[in-house]
């Protein structure tokens, strides 16, 4: 997906496969600060789990003895000293072994990736919503500057900012399974399960998005380029598909790369209360019982989520506006 | 139209790596089955997490109890309504001596894959939870056994002491296919697991639900329910939200404050007591003022016990006369119980001249803080300074189990054996040197000692009664009330829960 070849122009610009060089290079410094970047916060988190207590004494029933207890720690190699299980550790990921869940005697490996597609499943059509919502109402919002459009939607957008998740929720689910019987309160039994999450976890993204879409719009309203295009007699829609949507899809662009972030941490709250069974509810069950495998693998994921959509997001900047692209300004 | 096109070429992008590493994996979710089954109804159960494990030699937590011990026969059975132990899957048990119990093992009976259940695999179920490799968390409830061998139809087990709870243990003993086991591995079994029990396992979605179906070959009474689905459902709300829309039936975890709600909504709360009983434990060794016995009695009558019972708990909780339960064998039913009497209490505290002092009170965010903080307040209310130290359950675990016991002067606490006996409770929170204890008395010591390793009952309720008797007087810990579990449900349910928190469904009904 990344490598999929820059934009025709470009590559008639630079000539040929001599182009290719410049960009995997480029590619390479980026894979390596991420593989640092990576081992930077497994460290981190592995500390810092180590310093949150001894998973052992939620493991043990209540009338365990000391000596059971310690009989656990060691099962889960707890006892050895700190660097040694940082050592163990270490030498496990790099044969790709994330290590067995401490409770569910799963590989943390296999529970995750049967979360994962729910939790991809959500954050994609939540981040459908935010693109859809967001950059249309920020567009009419500043369209229609001080009209209906704006006094209609500025309660709603500023609504879907100042509400957290968890109370979106439980009013989405007291009007929509409560009292009409119109969809189910939770689970994923079914594919109507997922409207009420989605909307729950798109509103502050797609609020946020609709802000920034609205103060770009609104700034790039007021440049020459645009009441030379009307005067020329373009219309409101030729004006937005020729001229607006492309200058203003850069701060859009920065704004999604970052929201898509929130929502993949913004899935926690929401998986909990729709019990939807993806990422964000392991993880809550797995910080709370201390089952370091898990979390660090939970970790490892979220860290490359977010190198990656950084990464793609610098490459397609290059595609929207040649003067900021990473690859062709080297390449050229 | 180039630019437009580019945008949409950008965003999709963006769409796309969303997904990242695996966005190619977004399927449909996978559907249940819970359509209804022929022959009967199908009851959706919102639990409020998913069960850590189904097979029933590792997890011993509440979720995974509800949902394996339907799917698993046990060892013996414990009548709901009197308590005593009764035939299960042994149909007969004998005292060979003091440590030696030979079991008859009911005959006929069948795993769900068509394998006889003999009494070697009894001896396999039990053997494995006491390996050490094998993790199991329940080994601490088994750990007085020896041996286990079947022969036949003849369980043998041997114990390393004459042991008075082994049979209320073994009641939670679910017996598990030695064979299938074997094939097939631990972990495969946990996945899929095949028991002998009124419903057998059909599917699971990990993390969301797991679906039984009634196991057409048990030997036991037909239950009338078709098939279970058990969910996890972790938010409290959405379990109320989930009776009131249909979509669930049952839903565990309730809190007493939800009781109102259910019931404003049309559904009925099923309560029943536990034997959870809710206590403060003192630090009698480094513990400040507490080290005094004056002061700790004078907390035991600052407290307003009522008032935490039926305001606090909204009377879904009862009286204790100590740290334990009725439903505790060895409970102390003559002791008096607590008296609040805050005029007392503060003129114990002056004799003390413990007046002004500052205790720190340990606990953790598991335990309800409103509870915490009207003791907290009961207890200013007689002349000591009360500092909450709430730290999370983990860290609270390593502070008061610390063998140096710097903990501070109280800790806030809840506690249940899921054994029904005072051996469960005293001996842990009380004896000298438990990990729980920050209190020493040999007198109390030996007594629990000889009544855990006493087989006679009339000896050890009075060994108890003793026992008890030196704690009232000490008073390193106190009862503050005995919890009820509440359930929600809809009125079309008929079960009557049980204080072991049993969840047969197979004693449920459900009406269309």
């Amino acid at each position: 997906m990344i490598l999929s070849p820059p934009n025709a122009t470009s590559w008639r610009r630079t000539g040929g496969a001599r182009a290719w060089l410049p960009i995997a290079r480029y590619l390479g410094a980026r894979v390596g600060q991420a593989v640092i970047a990576l081992w930077g916060v497994t460290t981190a988190v592995f500390f810092a789990l180590r310093l949150s207590g001894n998973p052992a004494l939620l493991l043990a029933p209540q009338n365990a003895t000391q000596q059971e207890i310690n009989q656990i720690s060691q099962q889960l190699g707890l006892n050895v000293p700190v660097w040694r299980q940082y050592l163990n550790y270490l030498g496990d990921l790099l044969h790709g072994n994330l290590g067995y869940s401490y409770v569910q005697h799963e590989p943390a490996l296999t529970l995750l990736t049967q979360r994962l597609p729910y939790t991809i499943n959500l954050t994609l059509t939540a981040l459908a919503i935010t693109i859809v919502f967001g950059v249309g109402a920020g567009m009419i919002m500043a369209l229609t500057r001080g009209g209906w459009g704006e006094r209609l939607l500025m309660p709603l957008v500023l609504a879907g900012q100042a509400m957290p998740a968890f109370w979106t929720g439980i009013l989405l689910i007291l009007v929509f399974s409560v009292t009409f019987h119109w969809l189910p309160s939770s689970g994923d039994d079914s594919a109507t399960a997922l409207i009420l999450p989605a909307i729950t976890l798109a509103s502050l993204s797609a609020a946020t998005v609709a802000r920034v879409t609205r103060g770009a719009v609104l700034e790039q309203l007021s440049r020459d380029y645009v009441r030379t295009a009307r005067s020329k007699g373009a219309g409101t829609w030729r004006l937005i598909w020729r001229h607006l949507l492309r200058n203003v899809s850069v701060p859009v662009l920065t704004v999604l790369a970052l929201e898509t972030a929130n929502l993949l941490g913004g899935s926690v709250v929401t998986e909990e209360i729709f019990a939807w069974p993806g990422i964000g509810q392991l993880t809550i069950q797995s910080v709370n019982d201390r089952d370091f495998p898990v979390v660090q693998a939970i970790v490892i994921l979220a860290a490359t989520i977010y190198i990656v959509i950084n990464l793609v997001t610098d490459i397609v900047y290059g595609f929207i506006d040649p003067r900021i692209a990473v690859l062709s300004k080297e390449a050229g | 139209m180039r630019a437009h096109l580019r945008f949409c070429a950008a965003a999709l992008a963006t769409v796309a790596l969303a997904g990242g590493v695996a966005a190619c994996s977004t399927s449909g979710t996978p559907g249940s089955s819970a359509s209804s089954t022929a022959g009967g109804p199908t009851l959706t159960v919102d639990l409020s997490s998913y069960p850590a494990s189904l097979d029933p030699g590792l997890q011993y937590d509440t979720e995974s109890y509800s949902v394996y011990r339907n799917i698993f026969d046990q060892l013996l059975h414990r009548n709901p309504t009197t308590e005593q132990v009764e035939p299960w899957l042994a149909t007969s048990w004998k005292q060979d001596n003091s440590t030696t119990w030979t079991f008859d093992i009911r005959k006929g009976v069948k795993f769900s894959n068509g394998d006889p259940l003999t009494a070697a695999d009894a001896a396999f179920s039990i053997e494995r939870i006491l390996t050490p490799s094998f993790g199991s968390q329940q080994e601490a409830n088994f750990s007085a056994i020896a041996s286990a061998t079947g022969t036949g139809d003849t369980l043998t087990i041997k114990t390393k002491y004459p042991s008075p709870t082994l049979l209320t243990y073994l009641t939670t003993l679910s017996v598990v296919p030695e064979a299938y086991v074997k094939k097939v591995g631990n972990s495969a079994f946990n996945l899929h697991p095949v028991g002998s029990g009124p419903y057998e396992f059909t599917s699971s979605i990990p993390g969301s639900q797991v679906i039984v179906k009634r196991n057409p070959d048990y030997w036991g009474p037909k239950p009338q329910i078709a098939s279970v689905v058990f969910r996890a459902v972790p938010d409290i709300a959405t379990r109320v939200a989930d009776l009131q829309s249909g979509q669930a039936q049952l839903a565990d975890s309730m809190t007493p404050d939800s009781v109102s709600q259910l019931k404003s909504a049309g559904l009925q709360a099923l309560t029943t007591p536990t034997e959870r009983v809710s206590y403060l434990a003192f630090n009698t060794i480094h513990g400040g003022p507490t080290d005094n016995t004056t002061v700790r009695k004078a907390i035991s009558e600052a407290i307003d016990y009522s008032a935490l019972v039926n305001d606090l708990e909204k009377g879904y909780a009862s009286r204790v006369n100590s740290v334990a339960t009725p439903l505790n064998f060895g409970y102390p039913k003559n002791l008096p119980d607590y008296a609040y009497n805050p005029a007392q209490a503060k003129k114990l505290i002056q004799q003390a001249g413990a007046a002004g002092q500052t205790v720190i009170m340990a606990t953790s965010p598991t335990y309800d803080p409103t509870i915490v903080q009207a003791i907290q307040a009961n207890i200013q209310a007689v002349g000591l300074n009360v500092k909450i130290e709430s730290t999370d359950q983990v860290t609270y675990l390593e502070k008061v189990q610390s063998p140096s016991h710097n903990w501070g002067s109280i800790r806030f606490g809840q506690w249940s054996c899921s054994c029904l006996d005072a051996d469960g409770v005293a001996y842990p929170l009380f004896h000298t040197g438990t990990i729980w204890s920050s209190y020493s008395n040999p007198t109390f010591d030996n007594l629990v000692t000889e009544a855990r390793e006493t087989l006679n009952s009339n000896t050890r309720t009075s060994l108890y009664a003793q026992a008890y008797g030196i704690l009232a007087q000490d008073v390193p810990g106190i009862g503050l009330f005995q919890i009820d579990a509440i359930y929600g449900a809809s009125t079309k349910l008929q079960w009557k829960p049980d204080a072991q928190q049993d969840f047969f469904v197979a004693d449920m009904k459900l009406s269309s």
